[in-house]
């Protein structure tokens, strides 16, 4: 990154040289630096402290829990929340409910990655009559909330006997319905240098050619920004689960979740904390494998030419 | 390759023959099942992993005993609930068992997704006759209750020990209940209080309605009583508010999702008997008893008894015959009783209430609707539609009332504003 710093930018900002009469001292600079990391401790600290709090609540009895607690050591710690939580809910077992929230997380990636994809490579780099009016109709639908489309789109998947299945919660996903993605894709293909398309068709490459070996390769950071994007979506996505499946045999987990919470009998709040806890472990697995490619994707960015 | 026109074409076709196949094989259902054909029935009910687990016991015995039948059921969280419902009925997709909610039985029944039960062979002799009516709308009965609730105050008697204050008895006038709450709230240094301000919780306000006489909502889904008689019920803890008797909103709201009662902050708490589990759960007590609520005419607590929940079927369902079969197990088979205790709330049905044994909370729960019984009158017909609308701005109402935000008067004019628009708009 370092050289490729412009050489616009004011000398203060720069790291200062060593030859430079106006340095500060060596202490000076470690006082600051002491100050620096004190302070961004303690931001990280309030912004980690719910994930804390979370994380203790699952070693305490339920009694323990909210309401006037406000101690995060309980002398009562137990794994006795993730025995109940790893116990299942009616006869299904949560194993059950992680394969099925994977299943569904998985083919949201496989499935955004692959329709979004080729759908904005043919927005951004191929001419057809229409392509415009098209674009903004599939930017309209960013607009549409998804509370409007909701009864139109069950009576559908209904009519076709796909409810209970994984169907109406997928196909979307591989029909490329997620226009902010594709969006995303096509703003990303069109600061691609048009001339690497080109070089390429002089010698001969058709579209799909020009798809797999230009594109997809230079294309990885929106990739990879959207794969997790569409994992986590899918990963904590209640609502679409709640209207389509029956069976709790196909339950996701956080339909699972929400059982252990219940205002009309008794609440497991211990169960239930316990529980996101374990489901947070994918997401967060996810995010830490993949964000290293981010941060790469936004630095290769900017190597041009 | 086909050119977009002819693919547009494909697809257009290809959904079409797909949905007459599919209205195909649900035009030809088979009405009654044999042991080798069993019929399949879709039960669908809210609740926790614990009613979960009850549930499957119980549609288990069920299929044993009856080999021709088969129940796929199917569970959510009570808010998931309702929105899931509300698809599925515009959609024509209700399953075709489901268990109830009073506050929307009428909202449903009046739209025709509701099968009017009177005509299916379920046996309701079991049942108390004053606890019918709150599933009947204009003759037709659209849900069955399985069980029973009834109001009362619950309080912690060993707090109560602690802070050196009597155990009341349950035979008390409103003075005598705030003077006790007084005494607690004196007594509880800050820490304990008495109770939640009575005032805002809506039942409790219907019940002292039903202690003078006068009905919550007219027949024709109007309000029967006047701003004069919300505005005494609202000025009755004028007193209270701000004083330890009661605690502050601010404590309520911090302690939310927990109620006071279950964070151990206060020692008494007025709500329906069903409550009982979840108390015990959050506050971890190790017992709670309940007595009647408070009222100045001593033959007249107005207390009813509430179906907890109904057993309710599509109106579209294709198999009334097994679905009148799973209601009635449900409803009085005694071995239902015993696997579901009172987690619905005391089974409705004399059969099924006299072949379980209640043990614990469970017993204090049957034994508090049984001290009652001599008071119980009929139940209110279920509620009007939107009821949990107006339940809610009570609600919030009452704790800005209780906040100092307004005062009783202004409180009043807002909630009847509120309620006579709704009433309007679904009149």
């Amino acid at each position: 990154m370092t050289t490729m710093a412009t050489p616009t930018k004011p000398a203060a900002e720069a790291p200062a040289p060593v030859y430079n009469p106006k340095s500060e001292s060596a202490g000076a600079k470690r006082a600051k630096s002491v100050i620096f990391h004190i302070v961004a401790l303690a931001l990280t600290a309030v912004v980690l402290y719910p994930a804390l709090w979370m994380v203790a609540s699952s070693f305490k009895p339920n009694a323990e829990i909210g309401g006037t607690n406000t101690s995060l050591w309980s002398n009562n710690f137990s794994f006795d929340n993730f025995v109940t939580a790893m116990d299942g809910i009616g006869g299904v077992s949560t194993l059950q409910f992680f394969t099925n929230s994977l299943v569904l997380a998985v083919g949201a990636v496989v499935g955004t990655i692959l329709s979004a994809s080729v759908s904005a490579y043919a927005f951004a780099r191929i001419k057809f009559p229409g392509r415009s009016m098209f674009f903004g109709m599939m930017i309209a639908t960013l607009l549409l909330p998804f509370h409007v489309v909701i009864i139109p789109q069950y009576i559908i998947f209904q009519q076709l006997g796909l409810v209970d299945t994984y169907v109406p919660l997928l196909i979307g996903k591989f029909l490329a319905a997620d226009a902010f993605f594709v969006f995303l894709m096509v703003q990303f293909m069109r600061n691609l240098p048009a001339e690497l398309d080109e070089a390429a068709r002089i010698d001969g490459a058709g579209h799909v050619r020009i798809f797999g070996s230009i594109m997809l390769p230079l294309m990885k950071p929106a990739l990879i920004s959207t794969s997790i994007f569409s994992f986590i979506w899918s990963w904590n996505d209640f609502l679409g689960p709640l209207l389509y499946l029956n069976t709790p045999e196909k339950y996701p987990l956080p339909l699972a979740l929400r059982l252990f919470v219940d205002q009309t009998q008794s609440s497991d709040y211990g169960a239930m904390i316990a529980m996101s806890v374990l489901a947070l472990l994918p997401v967060l697995v996810f995010f830490l494998v993949f964000q290293r490619y981010i941060v790469e994707g936004v630095s290769t960015q900017g190597l041009k030419g | 390759m086909i050119s977009r026109r002819n693919f547009l074409t494909t697809v257009a076709l290809g959904t079409a023959s797909a949905a007459a196949l599919a209205a195909c094989g649900q035009s030809a259902p088979a009405q009654t099942g044999s042991a080798e054909n069993p019929v399949t029935i879709n039960y669908t009910w809210w609740g926790n992993d614990d009613r979960a687990e009850r549930t499957r016991k119980a549609i288990a015995l069920f299929e044993s005993k009856n080999p021709d039948i088969k129940v796929n059921g199917n569970f959510t969280d009570f808010a998931g609930y309702w929105q899931k419902r509300a698809t599925e009925a515009a959609g024509g997709g209700l399953p075709d068992v489901m268990q109830w909610d009073l506050s929307y039985l009428r909202d449903y029944g009046q739209r025709n997704q509701l099968m009017d039960l009177g005509a299916l062979k379920i046996d309701t002799s079991g049942l108390e006759k004053s606890l019918l009516p709150s599933g009947q709308i204009r003759g037709k009965t659209y849900g069955i209750p399985t069980s029973t609730n009834a109001f009362a105050v619950y309080y912690d008697p060993a707090k109560l020990k602690s802070l050196g204050v009597a155990e009341p008895d349950g035979n008390w006038t409103y003075d005598e209940y705030k003077t006790w709450l007084k005494e607690v709230g004196a007594k509880g240094n800050g820490t304990l209080f008495g109770s939640t301000d009575f005032t805002g919780i809506w039942w409790q306000f219907n019940i002292w309605l039903r202690q003078k006489n006068i009905e919550a909502f007219t027949e024709d889904g109007k309000l029967g009583f006047n701003k004069d008689d919300l505005k005494t019920w609202w000025n009755m803890a004028s007193d209270l508010r701000g004083t330890p008797a009661i605690v502050s909103e601010e404590r309520v709201t911090q302690l939310a999702p927990k109620s006071p009662f279950g964070s151990n902050v206060t020692v008494a708490e007025n709500t329906w008997d069903n409550f009982m589990a979840g108390y015990l759960a959050d506050s971890g007590a190790k017992e709670l008893k309940v007595v009647p609520v408070p009222s100045d005419d001593p033959d007249n607590l107005g207390l009813f008894l509430k179906p907890s929940m109904l057993m309710v079927a599509s109106a579209k369902t294709k198999f009334k015959d097994a679905s009148a079969r799973f209601i009635d197990f449900m409803i009085n088979d005694p071995e239902v009783g015993q696997i579901f205790k009172t987690s619905r709330g005391v089974p409705a049905s004399k059969k099924q209430r006299d072949g379980t044994t209640f043990e614990g909370t469970d017993k204090v729960v049957v034994d508090y609707e049984k001290s009652i019984e001599k008071y119980l009158k009929d139940a209110p017909e279920p509620p009007i539609v939107g009821f949990g609308t107006l339940e809610a701005s009570f609600k919030r109402i009452g704790s800005d009332l209780n906040y100092g935000k307004l005062t009783v008067d202004s409180a009043a004019d807002a909630w009847f504003k509120e309620a006579e628009d709704l009433i309007k708009q679904n009149a």
